[in-house]
């Protein structure tokens, strides 16, 4: 039966209108939403035709207005061209004279129109000739353009990509005006034949990073692609691991701003995500109100993520370890208090701490699932409910609480799901290591995730760079967020210009004495000529030119 | 094609090389023989390990696209090569017994004192094991997380024990003479002579050619620096005689050091820093001694010996750190010989025998560049 299909699909069309309608039948079946209209085309020649689309995935709009052209104007195409048998000239000249529409297309191929008809274009077929006019009708209902729901800003843009691939791919292109800016499209999926584009900044992007990504999409061989994920799961670099190797985003600011550091974003049809590569590891603990907000809060916030980081992987493990092994490291009244809260507690600390992370990820993932309003009583009751109960009956302690509490809301601050689940994720072999060996099984679970993340790589990219590999360029947007008029280089990925800005962008107020009526802005201070000419720059000063020489606008250092 | 790294990541390798074992047990060590003058001892042994690295560089940069094992087998043939090769082995068998009396001792005697011993080794073999198995180039990233974390805790014992420092316990200078001091530095010879030899086999994979040697000069001076702080602290803090009842005499000092009333112990924080370096000394033990087993056999690649060199080093280790007195009289005596003798010979035999024999250079590198 499959062979019998793909003998239908890769046929062409005959002249025979009777026999076309009858193969798309037998192809398509006689599905509800299978459309077919047939309509009367050149009332003079009294020619069939009969259009077929799939009702829901199109814009009747369009349809209409072709239609009308089709049975109302079809006289104007010349007889001379209409006669028994017809090769390409009627749905040449249909295609060039009548039709109106923005693109219109035509093939003998049937798989062709299938493919046309099941994407939400229109295929019209015309007794007499072989050739299909697939006209482009595309318009199901889709979801406006919202705030995404998993990385919101406080200041930034608002829009979010939504399921159209179009529009997410109109969302970039609205914020990349540069004629080097390259989309290119692809199918995925024998039998979802799933639209994914490859966007990248010509001239910019990492040199073969382009067709290292088409290699991988072409080498998937998949029946359907339902979302990115399935995409971002057969491309990325370390299938094994823990950690996501390639970022997906809902913010179109994010993926513009990533294709100009030379990155790579593929968009998948359907799904609000879009991915980018490479990826290093410390992006996904950047969030887009680092680069909108001051450089100061940016910075701030930036650390407070890198804390967040820290806590969420290692607090559980440190405490786990300190009360079973190495009591005589906390202070002495700091200890006194964790015991007294300890004292009636049954379970080892690190039973303890492991059913209280359990429990968190329990009343996460329900919190999640749950119809919103049933969602949020389930976390007040699992945290505060249960959590004030068990400390009351004595099952966990009170210490015990705030740990996960903190790691909890810790895993929460890093801007990526993903990233955040990856860091969950290996807190539970570093727990279990730490409560067994103590230190010596904290070093060495620790240094085994370290050798891991050393070893990954994204894309030909060190995953764990600029930290290791120390890059120093990229240092200005690593830790700290420098002043925008100092990140004046190109992330070192970006192949082409290497300045991003010119030069004197640090603002400052104008100088004193300048005439405020007439002073349309900031004019910088008039040179003393006298000085230059009769003093001779010192050598600081000569260092500076010759720095500002070898720099041009737009262009890499011969160095 | 050979993995390249970084002339950075050949320096973080070098300083994480010699850290852990040179500021802990070797200070111990030259306590006992100099007193006070620890600190000269450990200054003389860091300018012989700048002289050694030239010299090293200087042996492996008259071929430099071959290892040390390479240039022997252009020299005198394959056997001579294989020789070269179980000296290599040797070296860093031996090597390993401090190595791994520097990671058993620092974490058992301080913080596990019940654990049993074999768990450190196993802890030991399996990180050791799956680092070498990435290869040079993650352990070269390793190292420089290594050279953080070294600076870290170099931070945090001078703010947990300044305050406690009195610089008159230096003093007087030369205490024990010139000579004795500079004989001492033989303690600390055998750290940078781990270096050197390693230097000797990576040298190849380093990046920039132009730069080895003073890659290598400045990683050794760097190391050098972290290194000599210690014993300067150590006899200011603790003075010299306190020093020298240690086998690991850093742990004292860390456990010494607080930072006001409320951080009155944080050798903890202090030791997960120490930890990288010791790792790091663990990987490249394991690696140079695999990759000398390698050429011993002849064999296309380092990966398949791992495990039994591995298990080799850490079956000798595991004998060795037993016993505290025998492990000290092995790190006070034996290893002083044999590293002294494989570390200083070796290098100097190849010189000896390439300078007689320039003409097979000459041809090479001409075959080469052709």
């Amino acid at each position: 039966m499959p062979d019998e299909l793909e003998l239908k699909l890769t046929s062409t069309f005959t002249f025979d209108i009777e026999s076309n309608i009858s193969l798309i039948r037998e192809i398509l079946g006689h599905s509800v939403d299978l459309v077919q209209r047939d309509f009367i085309f050149h009332q003079e020649k009294q020619i069939r035709g009969v259009l077929f689309y799939t009702d829901g995935l199109i814009d009747k709009e369009e349809i209409n207005k072709a239609l009308k052209t089709l049975i109302n104007c079809s006289d104007e195409i010349l007889s001379s061209c209409i006669g028994d048998r017809m090769g390409d000239e009627l749905t040449k000249n249909i295609k060039t004279y009548l039709l109106n529409n923005v693109s219109v297309n035509q093939s003998n191929k049937v798989q062709d129109a299938i493919d046309g008809i099941l994407s939400g274009d229109t295929a019209i077929i015309i007794d007499r000739t072989e050739q299909v006019i697939i006209l482009s009708s595309r318009g199901a209902d889709a979801r406006s353009i919202e705030e995404p729901q998993t990385e919101q800003v406080v200041r930034g843009p608002r829009d979010g990509f939504t399921e159209n691939i179009r529009t997410n791919t109109a969302l970039v292109r609205r914020r990349i005006r540069d004629p080097q800016f390259r989309v290119e499209s692809m199918k995925i999926g024998k039998k979802s034949k799933t639209d994914v584009n490859i966007a990248y900044l010509k001239g910019t992007v990492k040199e073969g990073l382009v067709e290292e990504v088409k290699k991988r999409l072409a080498r998937i061989e998949i029946d359907a692609v339902i979302d990115s994920g399935y995409i971002e799961e057969l491309i990325e670099d370390a299938p094994f691991s823990p950690f996501t190797t390639v970022q997906s985003t809902e913010r179109p600011d994010k993926v513009a701003s990533y294709i100009f550091e030379g990155r790579v974003a593929i968009f998948v049809d359907n799904s609000p995500f879009v991915l980018t590569a490479p990826a290093y590891f410390w992006q996904f603990l950047q969030a887009s109100d680092d680069y909108y907000s001051r450089y100061m809060s940016g910075t701030f916030f930036r650390l407070m993520r890198y804390i967040a980081f820290i806590i969420s992987l290692t607090l559980p493990s440190l405490y786990v370890l300190l009360i079973s092994f190495h009591q005589e490291m906390i202070p002495t009244p700091l200890a006194l208090t964790i015991a007294s809260g300890r004292e009636v507690i049954p379970f080892p600390v690190l039973l303890e701490a492991l059913i209280m992370e359990i429990s968190f990820e329990l009343m996460r993932e329900a919190g999640l699932r749950m119809p919103k309003p049933v969602g949020q009583a389930v976390s007040i009751v699992g945290s505060l409910v249960i959590g004030q109960a068990a400390v009351q009956a004595g099952v966990v302690s009170p210490f015990m609480v705030i740990i996960v509490a903190l790691t909890g809301i810790a895993s929460f601050a890093i801007p990526n799901y993903g990233a955040s689940f990856s860091i969950r994720l290996i807190r539970f072999p570093l727990l279990i290591a730490s409560g067994t060996l103590g230190l010596l099984g904290f070093a060495s679970m620790f240094t085994i995730i370290a050798i891991h993340a050393l070893s990954l790589r994204s894309f030909g990219e060190s995953y764990l760079a600029p930290a290791t590999p120390f890059k120093p360029s990229d240092q200005k947007d690593f830790l700290i967020r420098m002043p925008w008029w100092r990140m004046d280089t190109n992330a070192q990925l970006a192949e082409g210009e290497q300045y991003r800005l010119g030069e004197h962008q640090v603002p400052s107020p104008p100088p004193k004495g300048v005439d405020k009526e007439g002073d349309k802005g900031q004019k910088p201070p008039e040179k003393k000529k006298s000085d230059n000419e009769n003093n001779p720059p010192s050598s600081k000063q000569s260092l500076v030119k010759i720095r500002r020489k070898k720099r041009k606008w737009g262009k890499k250092d011969e160095t | 094609m050979r993995v390249q790294i970084s002339n950075g990541m050949f320096m973080a390798i070098i300083i994480n090389m010699v850290y852990a074992k040179a500021i802990g047990i070797t200070q111990g060590s030259l306590a006992r023989e100099v007193g006070n003058d620890m600190w000269i001892s450990t200054i003389f042994s860091t300018l012989q390990g700048i002289m050694m690295i030239v010299f090293v560089t200087y042996v492996i940069k008259r071929t430099p696209k071959m290892d040390i094992f390479e240039q022997s087998e252009l020299l005198l043939g394959k056997i001579f090569s294989k020789i070269i090769a179980l000296f290599f082995f040797i070296f860093f068998l031996f090597a390993f017994g401090g190595v791994s009396a520097t990671f058993v001792y620092h974490l058992k005697d301080f913080f596990l004192p019940d654990a049993p011993l074999v768990l450190f080794i196993i802890a030991a073999f399996i990180m050791g094991v799956y680092g070498i198995f990435f290869g040079l180039e993650v352990i070269g990233r390793m190292a420089l997380i290594g050279v953080f974390s070294i600076i870290a805790l170099n931070v945090l014992i001078i703010l947990g024990s300044l305050s406690e420092f009195r610089v008159e316990e230096l003093e007087p200078i030369f205490e024990s003479g010139f000579l004795s001091t500079l004989w001492a530095s033989r303690h600390n010879d055998t750290d940078w002579l781990m270096a050197t030899m390693m230097a000797a086999i990576i040298l190849p994979h380093v990046g920039k050619q132009e730069s080895w040697g003073k890659s290598g000069i400045v990683g050794i001076g760097l190391g050098g620096l972290f290194v000599v702080l210690w014993p300067i602290l150590q006899t200011g803090v603790l003075t010299s005689e306190v020093t020298a009842q240690y086998f690991v005499a850093c742990m004292q000092m860390a456990r010494s050091a607080h930072i006001g009333l409320f951080l009155h112990r944080y050798e903890l924080i202090m030791v997960a820093f120490f930890a990288i370096s010791a790792l790091i000394q663990i990987m490249m033990t394991f690696l140079c001694a695999s990759i000398a087993v390698q050429r011993l056999f002849g064999l296309k690649d380092y990966r398949p010996v791992i495990v039994p060199v591995a298990l080799i080093l850490c079956g000798g280790g595991y004998c060795l750190v037993f016993d505290h007195q025998i492990a000290m009289d092995f790190l006070e005596k034996t290893w002083i010989y044999v590293a002294l003798s494989i570390g200083f010979g070796v290098p100097l035999l190849l010189w000896l025998i390439g300078f007689l024999l320039k003409k097979k250079f000459k041809n090479t590198n001409m075959e080469a560049s052709s």
